[in-house]
């Protein structure tokens, strides 16, 4: 579980009155100044960021104590931060924020450890995990009830019940050989 | 140009045999599959199957939604994984 998340970076300066071009990470780009005062890798310095206009892809935002262009321009590339405490309850048991699934061990319903979540993807088929496994390699795991029945983000663990993997090959000896034009009728669509 | 409709969507074969098998035997199962190019179809809803990205099998949790999709469109072959930041991941 990660305390600080990396929710935008400064890009550049924008204009002569000291805004700034701000890059968002976040799921609603526009949230990326919703959670309150923004803090450098280090923490030291703290940024009250107001959002003014769009850019492209980017934010034009007012920094306070920022009002010339070369202070704006010194701030490019500072990544920013908000606190973990700072997001809200997720809406639902079955909804985790990725930095609270990150670094969470995944174990076998026998108690065993398997590996540990890395990242989490979604690539329009549903989340994905990945886990590192005790050998190093990656593994993909669908974000699923069936293959991740326990996730308990307080006792730092999930509990996988890994899938059988089967193999769909051109040729195999349940399969025909190449394309087929939907179905063994060679075209017209499938029957229903 | 679009495919003509007469024929049909195109899906390999033996992704139609292996689909009704898993669903038959109902166990949690992933479909390794290279067939990048097939449609999804009807039958296919459901199930999960692993779309091969040239490097990697990428888990994808078929649903109505992707019905007439191809498999590849769901397994990127070049991917920017950005931040994590606030992002939510939804157990389905």
């Amino acid at each position: 579980m990660t305390s600080k998340l990396c929710v935008g970076q400064f890009a550049g300066s924008h204009g002569v009155r000291g805004l700034v071009k701000l890059r968002s990470f976040t799921q609603d780009p526009a949230d990326v100044a919703a959670y309150g005062p923004l803090v450098d890798d280090t923490g030291a310095r703290l940024f009250k960021v107001t959002l003014q206009g769009k850019a492209k892809d980017l934010f034009l935002a007012k920094v306070d104590g920022v009002t010339t262009r070369e202070q704006a321009q010194a701030l490019a590339g500072v990544r920013l931060h908000v606190d973990r405490a700072a997001l809200p309850e997720t809406e639902d048991d079955d909804s985790f924020y990725h930095a609270d699934l990150i670094g969470l061990r995944a174990e076998r319903a026998d108690g065993s450890l398997y590996g540990t979540v890395k990242a989490i993807y979604d690539f329009g088929g549903g989340d994905v995990l990945e886990i590192r496994v005790g050998s190093g390699a990656l593994e993909m795991l669908p974000f699923s009830k069936a293959c991740v029945p326990v996730v308990d983000v307080r006792g730092g663990r999930i509990i996988v019940d890994l899938p059988t993997v089967v193999e769909a090959r051109e040729g195999d000896e349940d399969g025909s050989e190449g394309g087929d034009e939907a179905a063994e009728d060679g075209g017209g669509g499938l029957e229903p | 140009m679009a495919r003509s409709v007469w024929k049909g969507p195109f899906v390999d074969g033996y992704l139609l045999k292996k689909a009704d098998k898993s669903r038959a035997s109902g166990r949690n199962e992933i479909i390794k599959i290279w067939s990048r190019r097939s449609t999804i179809l009807p039958q296919f809803v459901g199930l999960t199957f692993g779309v091969y990205n040239g490097h990697k099998f990428l888990p994808v949790i078929i649903t109505e939604h992707m019905i007439g999709h191809k498999f590849g469109e769901f397994a990127p072959t070049r991917t920017f994984y950005g931040h994590a930041a606030d992002k939510k991941a939804k157990r389905k």
